[in-house]
């Protein structure tokens, strides 16, 4: 080989370092298995109490599964920013309202609410369409008062978006031409959130959430989560990402509002507020907030346990004691219990994923017990 | 012929409520070489690495990274220009996992996640915790979470690194490992290097100039050799040392 040959194979060998194989970090054990996992779970448990037929236990699930796209909407934003959003809640009240009056008829609509503006009154959209419309109204508010707020973090973050949701929620009570005001909105017409409705957009929506947790942009907001100023000297405009995933959550949170006003039929403004903030917060925090998984088993366990309690309660009242409200009573403290002994909640913030199964799995760590001995006798040798 | 890039700074000033931190100084620096930074306590060391990478801002003076004005950018904007850093408390990300946290570095500048993510698994076998790749930072040594946080930086691709106080909390044995890997850096990755310690073992072995700071001025620049024999030198900072 002559001498030009050899240098230039070496400068190439210079510019080319040997590309390194990266595949093992992104095969479907890793990046993909979480959300086979959770929609498989969800599917199976839906497709069971779809063939048990049973109204009563369908529309728990039903519910449950609106549930569930609330809390994966709203561990969005907070999981991976870290900040408590307190106003998510009225989006999802923004997004009940819209969608339902896009998808009344102007017949209904003059009957149920003769006060409203005449434009409204005449719009008229098919269901789907006027879901996805009514999660547009939602985002587009976000989108419009998000910008500034963004800067803010840590507690004056949270107390911001409070401030938020009481002005949302003063805007929904009040502005009668919109959603008749305090008194109750009435859709009319049949349930058209069935089961499986609603359980198709949970599966769309898990997917969108955990790939956007995944993704450079969800990566970016975690990272800003755990260290602003190292972020912030990384290349990360927090301000940005941080608006990204708070508009996105809106439009979840919107499409699950929607969900919910074509479930239960009739809404108030006071049906999206503290209390049903609370009910995710929890479901969010006990099942760990920085994870889909977590939101996922949170809100399947707390949403059993409510069930569970509420019966306790219907029966302790039967029989002559005075109990209700204690669901929300035993749901708060095992918040608090979390809170301070398990504040990633039951997942510890990470994901269910197929490696995380086979480590669980007797056979998994035999295996690892091999790899680590046979590790150990080449080191000796 | 590779092209060298030239970081400088321009009669830079800073006080805080009437104090000076950082009084006239000036810098400047070319890939390939080591600067070391170095001071008594208080002399506005990292004052000095907070303004040249935006965190704080500067009173007036000049930063520029080639043709680029740096010093008017928000912080975020200058790691795309090839300048990048490392903090003296440990900044880690610490729920996420190492290869997260090396990818940030060069997602941040706008690398693609495939990308980001071979360059990072790249610099942690580098640095050496490729087998560390998949545990979450926090579980890490604080040895390693150095290493990682200089492994964040490098995947951003700098043209220059400043380095505050790499070597604080470390042990002998771990300050020396770390100059093993810090020395071959700025020719095999062309780079240059701003480094502020106290060690003056690692920055007599690793830096091609030094300057001294004291009270926010430049008491001194240039041949370690000649830094310290420098008079002014040895009374404000070597003084114990030389001794």
């Amino acid at each position: 080989m002559n001498l030009a040959k050899k240098l230039s194979n070496q400068q190439e060998n210079i510019k080319q370092p040997a590309a390194k194989d990266i595949s093992q970090y992104f095969d479907f054990s890793r990046k993909s298995s979480t959300v086979v996992i959770l929609i498989a779970i969800l599917v199976v448990i839906g497709y069971f109490i779809w063939w048990l037929n049973i109204p009563f236990i369908e529309d728990i699930f039903t519910a449950g599964t609106i549930t569930l796209i609330m809390t994966l909407g709203f561990q969005l934003f907070m999981g991976n920013s870290g900040i408590l959003n307190w106003s998510y809640v009225g989006y999802v009240g923004i997004g009940a309202f819209a969608s339902a009056i896009f998808s009344m008829t102007p017949a209904v609509k003059t009957m149920q609410i003769p006060t409203m503006y005449p434009f409204l009154i005449n719009l008229h959209l098919p269901f789907p369409v006027a879901l996805l419309a009514g999660a547009l109204v939602a985002m587009t508010v976000a989108a419009i008062i998000a910008w500034p707020l963004m800067r803010l973090s840590d507690a004056v973050g949270a107390i911001t978006q409070f401030a938020l949701l009481i002005v949302i929620n003063v805007m929904l009570s009040q502005w009668s031409q919109v959603t008749n005001g305090p008194r109750t909105f009435t859709l009319g017409g049949k349930r058209l959130t069935t089961l499986w409705v609603a359980l198709g957009v949970a599966v769309l929506v898990i997917i969108a959430v955990y790939y956007f947790k995944e993704s450079s942009l969800g990566l970016k907001l975690r990272a800003t989560r755990d260290d602003r100023y190292a972020a912030r000297s990384s290349g990360i405009n927090f301000v940005a990402v941080r608006y990204c995933a708070y508009v996105a959550s809106a439009f979840i949170g919107g499409l699950a509002g929607g969900l919910y006003s074509h479930y239960i039929l009739s809404i108030t403004a006071a049906s999206f507020y503290m209390s049903e903030l609370f009910m995710i917060l929890s479901m969010v925090v006990i099942g760990g907030s920085m994870s889909v998984s977590g939101a996922f088993f949170g809100t399947l366990l707390v949403t059993l346990l409510r069930q569970f309690l509420r019966q306790v309660e219907l029966f302790l009242t039967r029989s002559g004691f005075e109990a209700s409200g204690s669901t929300e009573i035993v749901v708060a403290v095992l918040m608090i219990i979390f809170l301070i002994w398990q504040a990633d909640g039951i997942t510890g913030g990470r994901e269910l994923s197929w490696r995380s199964i086979k480590r669980r799995l007797p056979s998994g760590s035999k295996k690892r017990n091999k790899v680590l001995k046979n590790k150990k006798q080449e080191e000796k040798a | 012929m590779e092209s060298k890039s030239t970081f400088s700074v321009k009669e830079l000033n800073k006080s805080f409520a009437g104090l000076k931190a950082v009084d006239n100084v000036s810098l400047h620096l070319e890939t390939g070489e080591v600067l070391g930074l170095i001071g008594p306590n208080g002399s506005g060391k990292t004052t000095l690495i907070n303004l040249m990478t935006g965190m704080l801002d500067k009173d007036s003076g000049h930063i520029s990274l080639d043709s680029h004005n740096i010093g008017e950018m928000p912080a975020y904007r200058v790691p795309f220009y090839g300048l990048v850093r490392t903090y003296q408390t440990i900044r880690i990300f610490k729920n996420l996992s190492c290869l997260e946290n090396a990818m940030i570095g060069a997602l941040g500048v706008g690398t693609k996640h495939r990308e980001a993510a071979r360059l990072a698994v790249g610099l942690l076998e580098e640095l050496g915790l490729g087998d560390k790749i998949d545990l979450p930072a926090q579980s890490l040594t604080f040895r390693d979470q150095r290493l990682l946080e200089i492994a964040r930086a490098l995947a951003a691709q700098p043209k220059f690194m400043l380095l505050d106080e790499p070597a604080a909390g470390l042990n002998e044995e771990e300050t020396d490992e770390l100059l093993s890997l810090l020395k071959p850096m700025p020719h095999s990755k062309k780079i240059g290097i701003i480094i502020v310690e106290h060690d003056m073992r690692l920055i007599m072995n690793l830096c091609n100039r030094l300057h001294v700071l004291n009270y926010g001025k430049t008491i001194a620049e240039g041949k370690p050799e000649d830094v310290r024999n420098n008079p002014e030198v040895v009374k404000a900072y070597l003084g114990s040392a030389a001794s």
